[in-house]
């Protein structure tokens, strides 16, 4: 892992155990995030885009599982295997240091809760204290707020695990605690472009539209600065046009945030317009990644050339890629496009290409560009 | 919050309404009968009856008259407290509820939080853990609890807990404890003998009936909490497997949180339904349980109005439940517009 | 291999695999056993089986119930009915009765709830209102009511069932030819005057027992929840999109309905179904044990538990009549189990969503 990655998934193998047999999910993903880089992530339905972000944060539902592999994250100088932490430290990643953006964002928000509540919820679990020591600045220097609020505050930054605390914090009203989480929330809203975000922070998610939804989940993902955010098709379900309003955004996060951001899509258009860096997956596997303008000027995998191909243009006749993407259940031996492929060869029917740099920052599995013969 | 308030005085009108209908259809039912039996309701004295009485009666009360005339006149009635003259318990049928309902208060008062609690409690639990060991048990425990017929299991419970040890006796109270109830030195504040007895200061009383409540209660609970758990369940299931439940994962909170602030509030939405109509359509339950204890409450009162086919006793009986029907769903209309904020648009 | 035949037998291979549905079906292969043997086990005495024998020895010494013997089985309750008769010939009332009170619910429902569905406007919001009614009531005490208000003789108006019955034919045909709305509406209303012309003087005076009364009351409760049931999920499956695309291709209403909506419909019903036999005697049991229900030497098992009721200020008569009301209520309970366990293992197989995990 070099200095400017921050994370890596070396050989990622997830399995679904259904009933109709063992899904291989994803075959050995091979995935590397550079600091304040947009990574787009390609692929077709079913390819595995999804599931690999959500191994990122350990959360894949069974029944699948994750069998083997390793996803580092460069966290406080180190460098660290999150399939091996325990549950407290992963809770300390999600949502502070990788956070997650779905693709329909009314359906990951609680409807009987309302967006403040949400919001305040995240901020509350990742940077407690610093709301307490904020709270606990106001009522000193502006005098609001009961002298027993103060002592509580105090009591919860000093013996945060004591049961008398829990129990004095439980049935206690805290209203400065809340109005600081409440303009912070305010904030957020306001960066994210949110018209009159006074009212939408009491709002409740089945009266948001999908534009203001989708700025709401991205306030709240970025409500605690994460290295990472994980863009799971973000504006697939949205109209063009505020589809584009959201690119933006994302484009200006990065700018102000230097987060990086796993861009995952179908979409090449939205890949050629944002991303620096482009990974292509088919059937479960990482089958090219490079520079975005490598990708488009140079692809080297057979898949990535048919997909560009593929992309309609006027004059010129459609091309679609012959047949069908495998069943992950049986899945065929080989290289998995080698059914498809226009330069299949023998090798590609019986052993699996080997991820290789192929040429500056360009990655490839194919057999025609290296590997055993 | 004037959603709020707008939503409540729609369910409140809807309900009233309900409640109309259904007084109607009880009228109905007595509407049935011909006119020379409905007249017998109004003579106290059977012996000495002739068809010139039957054709007086029937002249005076205009029993032949057309239905809306009947209806409202009936109606009349009822809304100033005359519910008719019950056969079975010798009383009109507003005292004889009024002496009685203590006693079912009691059994209620118990059973009621119980099944809800433990019904969400063991549900959630199965939900969480599912196909772990309290899924199973629960599971099988339900379904033999919903299997059971209700006065199997009270003669079961009496035959050994009184039969066999002696300890647990039928009725609502026993022999001392009636008589000291009924004493002149004894106020009957609220005339429920559980309350009056501590209010009084003789705790014994409130102990006595405790012996004689637990029983019917655990009759009763054992029989209502299997559905309430198993909708629970499903609900819960359903509940985990939205795409809220792994968002709020993904914002790194912990387990507990995840199931008890976000997925437990959305399962409860149906489950509140439920509930509501679950204490609603206790009242049916406790006839039999009541009848197999003696405890001498309504739903004992109504199996006796049954069996001597006592028209106006059990009537009345299916109006009140109707009424609690009504005003259980308006409390559970409350609680659900409070968890869940969709249903004030509705 | 057939899409539909791939299904059914992935249920019935789901269904094997469990240990409840499996427990739930022997239980009910056992009393449908018991029930067709019930001749050979239990030979009648009486020309009408269902009386149950008494004997008149050992009531000449006692009429107070006599203990499990050689030649009673299962003993003998108060006035010396035996037991193990009752049992057994109470099975097949039980069938009876749980089936028959279904399938007039089902049937009601099923007619109403498709008529609210498919027509929607003010004949839905009539039924809804109307079964909104009928579930306030807890069920146990409007069949007591109704049990009450029933007469010992229903006069039957031939003409009438005719045309309620030609009507709902012609519903049927209209559904199925739209086109030809007002052709058969006018058609319709000739047919019911002549019939109900032809068959005005025919009355029948049906006359019914307790037991058919019962049966009758709870009928009349159930159905509405089978109205409501179906009606729910034919608005639901109404408007998904291969509704539409199949109206887009031009299916008649009545071949929608049949080929699309009612096979998809029909898997809940199936599971609330199976429940509702065990519910179903559970209240006939409790109606009967009330004293409402069966008369008291029919061979019904909540009325061989009836006559408990005499002894429960009684401690000894409780200890010593154990097997009075123990064993008749152990039938019970068994009977409804094996609905239950059926319907609860259906309903984990057809659920959509647990399904193929």
């Amino acid at each position: 892992m070099t200095d400017e990655e921050i994370l890596e998934v070396e050989n990622l193998i997830v399995r679904f155990y259904t009933y109709e047999g063992i899904v291989e999910a994803l075959d050995g993903v091979n995935l590397k995030i550079r600091k304040g880089e947009i990574l787009g992530l390609v692929g077709e339905t079913g390819c595995g885009k999804s599931v690999t972000s959500l191994s990122t944060l350990v959360l894949v539902p069974p029944p699948g599982s994750i069998e083997a592999g390793k996803i580092f994250l460069k966290t406080q100088g180190k460098k660290v295997n999150l399939l091996e932490q325990d549950r407290e430290t992963l809770r300390t990643v999600r949502g502070s240091e990788i956070s997650m953006v779905f693709q329909e964002p009314r359906a990951y928000l609680n409807p009987v809760y309302s967006v403040e509540n949400q919001i305040s919820e995240v901020l509350l679990v990742h940077r407690k204290e610093e709301f307490l020591k904020r709270a606990i600045e106001t009522i000193k220097k502006k005098k609001k707020g009961s002298n027993f609020e103060l002592k509580l505050y105090q009591r919860m930054l000093e013996k945060p695990k004591s049961l008398t605390t829990k129990l004095l914090s439980k049935f206690t009203s805290k209203r400065t605690l809340k109005m600081e989480l409440h303009n912070e929330v305010v904030a957020l809203l306001k960066n994210m472009e949110i018209p009159d975000p006074e009212r939408v922070a009491k709002m409740y998610p089945h009266e948001l539209s999908g534009g203001m939804a989708q700025r709401v989940v991205i306030a709240m993902a970025l409500s605690c600065n994460p290295k990472i955010l994980l863009a799971d098709e973000p504006t697939t379900n949205l109209d063009v046009t505020v589809q584009a309003q959201i690119l933006q955004l994302v484009s200006l996060l990065r700018k102000n945030f230097q987060s990086s951001i796993l861009y995952v899509t179908h979409d090449l258009g939205v890949v050629a317009e944002i991303c620096d860096r482009v990974a292509v997956m088919y059937a479960g596997n990482v089958v090219e990644t490079a520079d975005v303008f490598e990708i488009f000027n140079n692809p080297l995998h057979p898949y990535t050339k048919a997909l560009l191909e593929s992309i309609p243009r006027p004059g010129k006749e459609f091309k679609s890629i012959p047949g069908v993407v495998p069943s992950l259940i049986k899945p065929p031996r080989g290289c998995r496009f080698h059914d498809r492929c226009d330069f299949a060869m023998e090798v590609c029917r019986k052993v699996k290409p080997q991820f290789l740099e192929v040429k500056k920052d360009h990655f490839v599995a194919c057999h025609l560009y290296g590997g055993p013969k | 919050m004037t959603s709020l308030i707008a939503y409540i005085t729609r369910r409140l009108i809807f309900l009233i309404f309900v409640l109309i209908g259904v007084t109607l259809m009880i009228f109905a039912i007595t509407m049935l009968f011909s006119p020379e039996i409905r007249a017998y309701l109004y003579i106290r004295n059977i012996q000495h009856v002739t068809p010139d009485v039957v054709r007086s009666v029937i002249e005076k009360y205009g029993l032949n008259d057309p239905f809306y005339l009947q209806f409202s006149r009936w109606l009349g009635q009822v809304l100033q407290g005359n519910l008719g003259w019950s056969q079975s318990s010798a009383q009109p049928v507003a005292e004889a509820i009024l002496t009685r309902w203590p006693y079912t208060f009691e059994i209620v008062i118990f059973a009621a939080p119980l099944i809800i609690f433990f019904g969400i409690y063991l549900g959630v639990q199965a939900g969480v853990h599912r196909n772990g060991i309290i899924d199973h048990v629960t599971r099988v425990f339900s379904i033999i609890g919903y299997s059971l017929p209700s006065f199997w299991l009270g003669l079961l419970l009496l035959s050994v807990f009184y039969g066999k040890l002696g300890w647990l006796p039928p009725g609502a109270l026993s022999y001392e404890a009636e008589q000291a109830v009924h004493a002149s030195s004894f106020v009957r504040y609220t005339h429920i003998d559980l309350i009056d007895g501590i209010l009084n200061g003789q705790f014994w009383i409130t102990l006595d009936v405790l012996k004689h409540v637990i029983l019917p209660v655990i009759v009763i609970v054992v029989i209502d909490i299997a559905v309430l758990v198993r909708v629970m369940r499903s609900s819960m299931l359903e509940s985990l497997s939205k795409q809220y439940v792994t968002a709020a994962r993904a914002k790194g909170l912990d387990e507990k949180t995840v199931i008890y602030k976000h997925a437990r509030r959305n399962a409860l939405i149906p489950v509140a339904t439920l509930s509501g109509m679950l204490v609603a359509g206790l009242l049916g339950g406790l006839v039999i349980t009541e009848t197999v204890f003696g405890f001498g409450g309504l739903g004992q009162w109504a199996a006796n109005a049954a069996i001597g086919l006592d028209v106006p006793a059990v009537l009345g009986y299916a109006m009140l439940s109707a009424l609690l029907f009504v005003i259980a769903n308006l409390i559970v209309d409350i609680m659900y517009a409070y968890i869940d904020p969709r249903i004030r648009l509705e | 291999m057939e899409p539909r035949v791939k299904e059914w037998k992935f249920m019935v291979k789901r269904v094997r695999e469990t240990p409840l549905a499996l427990a739930g079906l022997i239980i009910i292969i056992f009393f449908i056993l018991i029930a067709l043997l019930a001749p050979v086990l239990a030979p009648p005495t009486y020309s009408d089986p269902f009386k149950i024998p008494q004997d008149k020895e050992i009531y000449s010494l006692t009429p107070n119930p006599t203990p499990p013997t050689l030649t009673h089985i299962f003993g003998t309750s108060d006035q010396q009915y035996d037991i193990y008769y009752a049992c057994i010939w109470g099975t097949i009332t039980a069938f009876r009765v749980g089936l028959t009170v279904v399938l007039i619910s089902l049937i009601i429902g099923l007619i109403l709830g498709v008529a609210a569905a498919y027509y929607g406007g003010i004949l839905d919001e009539i039924l809804m209102r109307f079964t909104d009614i009928i579930i306030a009531f807890p069920g146990l005490i409007l069949a007591m009511a109704l049990v009450l208000a029933f007469p010992a003789a229903i006069p039957i108006n031939l003409s009438s069932i005719f045309l309620v019955f030609s009507i709902i034919c012609s519903f049927i045909i209209i559904m199925a030819h739209p086109d030809k709305k007002l052709l058969l509406i006018t058609q319709m209303i000739v047919v019911a005057f002549l019939v109900s012309y032809i068959y005005q003087p025919i009355v029948l005076h049906l006359e019914i027992t307790n037991l058919d009364k019962v049966l009758f009351a709870i009928a009349i409760v159930g159905w509405p929840g089978y109205a409501r049931l179906i009606r729910g999920e034919i608005l639901r499956v109404k408007n998904e999109d291969y509704i539409e695309a199949a109206k887009a291709a031009g299916s008649s209403d009545f071949q929608i309905i049949t080929k699309h909506i009612l096979p998809n419909t029909i898997y809940p019903l199936l599971v609330v179904v199976s429940m509702d036999v065990g519910s179903i005697v559970l209240t006939a049991a409790a109606l009967s044990f009330l004293g409402i229900g069966a008369p008291i030497d029919y061979a019904d098992w909540g009325q061989m538990i009836s006559r408990s009721r005499a002894w429960i200020r009684n401690p000894e008569m409780l200890a010593s009549n154990f097997h009075t009301f123990f064993i008749p209520g152990l039938f019970i309970t068994l009977f409804s189990l094996g609905w239950n366990l059926l319907g609860d293992a259906l309903r984990d197989v057809l659920d959509p969503m647990l399904r193929r995990r």
